[in-house]
């Protein structure tokens, strides 16, 4: 389970005026210690006293009174009741994966190459998506090649990525109303688990339908298309037709692909190196299939005061006999 | 003596004893072991210089204009057929010093009486006894503040004044002053020209660089050094957690009482205290004379002294 600590909030933030007991306690220790003090006996002897106790460590006289301050501090807290907003995983959600394996993803601008990064970053994405997640997978060049329907088992997804070769067009559109089908199989978004398609991409679509048109069907089912764009400018890929002609520029087309993604009610993302584009995926895999949960921690916060309180008391009692 | 410079304020502590009874056969017995002890600075031992009155015929001259026509010896003036007068050796009497401390820290006692009314008792007897015999005493306060010197007297004017410097108590707390005994040693042994009896009563807590001083007085005079202590201060009992303050210094202290490792540290400092005390004096030849507050001071002053 994958669960991102968001925030916390109170549920009912009026008890924690309950933290000005923090400063009543610091003024009462204050307080009491110079009350000891004043009420001190005469001993002429005192000096000889002071070397027998020895210097007492400044260690012993402040920890235990700080950890009960923190103590009050935490059971303070708890009584506001706090919240902890932690992503959840959504049960039955799925996510396709929309790759793209033309000739152009064979350039070398990204480490070690397009698509062996695109692969990298897919299996990172894989791991940090929660258990419960269905994910399917479109590769595509020249049209949608390999495609998987969303399934648990994702050893069949990584195989089918791997077996991606960079050759052919890109044939985005095509890819992506595969992956619609494939998550909305009846053209209907009534009652249908949250789902998303994650679309990488490294070039202008050069053949099959036009993806802005798929990404309004996408928008009237409610699938949000997240977008990568990856690639430099400047990239070029040897000519497939003879190693004598000039470099075919291979530059990233990240308008339309934002485009895509605005229309659709998803994001879009750029990179252009692998970390980058493993960075997109890792916070892409926590945060799709997840829904956001408010979940009391209380009772965390009363243990860890109680915790904290019991250190405070072992630390002091047998050496001072009272709690600082 | 006027003092000079701010006092600090003195004041009789708020639970004085007094000093208790003082049995008149008691102080009797003690004369005797005074007298013992301050022999060699007593006239027959020593010849004083010079002549003036007294019984011992010291030599018989012709009359000169101006003496006493009271001192013609008739005998001599018969047999030579001339005026002539008798001269005598000087009876010298005795001066006793006695230098008490009122430093804040007298004022304790757990208990008979506070240490403060111990040596307060003991500046008594000791100076009813010294003027005994037309002997007179010098009172020296110290301890707090600047050294308080009431000059030599004799009879009951010494008496009067012993009482009032006595009757003045002991300082306020928080004044601490580490060469009080020192300095007032050597304003003793400034202006005690004639040799006598030196009484110091203090504690000797806290004090510096006394010893030379005590040494110097030894030389010429003899020097008793009355030690005034507390059973409590020389052992603490298990009462859990107790702050203390020093009454001079005014440091304060936290001290968890229960644990027999300190109790244990602290008996073993102060006995090592009090021995290097009673080395000192005894490498100084000087009487030592320790006195708790515990017990009959009178009887154990007459004891240690015998």
């Amino acid at each position: 389970m994958s669960a991102t600590p968001l925030a916390v909030t109170f549920g009912s933030p009026i008890w924690l005026l309950a933290l000005l007991a923090v400063p009543l306690a610091l003024l009462a220790l204050w307080a009491s210690r110079r009350r000891a003090t004043r009420y001190a006996i005469r001993f002429p002897a005192a000096a000889t006293l002071a070397v027998a106790a020895g210097a007492t460590s400044a260690w012993r006289r402040f920890v235990p009174a700080g950890l009960a301050l923190a103590a009050i501090a935490a059971l303070a807290l708890a009584l506001a009741k706090p919240q902890h907003t932690i992503a959840v995983p959504v049960a039955g959600a799925s996510v396709v994966l929309v790759t793209d394996h033309s000739g152009s993803m064979s350039a070398t601008d990204v480490e070690p190459d397009r698509l062996s990064a695109a692969e990298e970053a897919a299996t990172t994405f894989l791991d940090q998506l929660p258990k419960a997640t269905r994910v399917g997978v479109v590769t595509y060049s020249d049209g949608p090649d390999a495609s998987r329907s969303p399934t648990l088992d994702r050893d069949i997804i990584k195989q089918t990525l791997d077996s991606q070769t960079a050759a052919g067009a890109t044939a985005t559109g095509e890819a992506l109303q595969v992956a619609l089908g494939s998550l909305a199989p009846n053209g209907k978004a009534a009652a249908r688990p949250v789902s998303a398609i994650v679309l990488l991409s490294d070039g202008t679509t050069t053949t099959g339908r036009d993806p802005v048109e798929v990404a309004r069907t996408a928008k009237r089912l409610k699938i949000p298309i997240y977008t990568v764009s990856l690639g430099t400018a400047d990239a070029t890929i040897p000519n497939p037709l003879s190693p004598l002609s000039p470099p075919i520029a291979v530059p990233p087309d990240p308008e339309t692909l934002k485009q895509i993604a605005d229309i659709s009610g998803g994001r879009a993302f750029t990179s252009d190196d692998a970390g980058q584009l493993r960075g997109i995926y890792k916070s892409l895999g926590s945060r799709l299939a997840t829904k956001h949960e408010e979940k009391e921690v209380t009772s965390t916060f009363a243990i860890g005061g109680l915790v904290l309180l019991l250190a405070a008391g072992l630390l002091s009692l047998p050496r001072v006999g009272r709690l600082p | 003596m006027t003092p000079s410079g701010p006092q600090p304020p003195l004041a009789p502590p708020a639970a004085r004893q007094g000093p208790g009874p003082m049995p008149h056969a008691l102080l009797d017995a003690l004369a005797l072991a005074v007298t013992r002890r301050v022999a060699g600075a007593l006239p027959g031992d020593r010849r004083a210089a010079g002549v003036g009155a007294g019984t011992e015929l010291a030599q018989l001259r012709p009359y000169a204009f101006g003496d006493d026509v009271r001192r013609i010896d008739a005998a001599a003036t018969a047999r030579s057929g001339e005026p002539h007068v008798r001269l005598e050796v000087p009876e010298r009497t005795l001066t006793t010093w006695i230098a008490v401390d009122v430093s804040a820290s007298m004022a304790f006692g757990t208990a008979q009486r506070l240490k403060a009314d111990v040596a307060e008792g003991v500046a008594l007897a000791l100076g009813r006894l010294a003027l005994r015999h037309a002997g007179r005493v010098g009172v020296m306060t110290f301890g707090a503040g600047e050294p308080r010197l009431l000059p030599p007297r004799g009879s009951k004017a010494g008496l009067v004044a012993l009482r009032r410097a006595l009757a003045d108590g002991v300082g306020v707390d928080g004044h601490h002053a580490p060469d009080a005994l020192a300095d007032a040693l050597g304003r003793i042994g400034r202006v005690a020209r004639q040799p006598g009896l030196i009484v110091v009563i203090s504690d000797f807590r806290e004090q510096h660089h006394w010893t030379r001083a005590l040494g110097s007085l030894r030389a010429r005079h003899a020097v008793l050094a009355v030690e005034v202590h507390d059973p409590r201060e020389s052992s603490l009992p298990p009462v859990g957690r107790i702050a203390v303050v020093d009454p001079e210094t005014g440091k304060r202290l936290e001290v968890d009482t229960s644990r027999p490792r300190i109790r244990e540290r602290f008996e073993a400092l102060e006995a090592e205290r009090r021995e290097t005390l009673a080395r000192e004096l005894r490498r100084l030849r000087v009487d030592h004379a320790p006195l708790s507050t515990d017990e009959d001071w009178l009887l154990h002053l007459g004891r240690r002294l015998r």
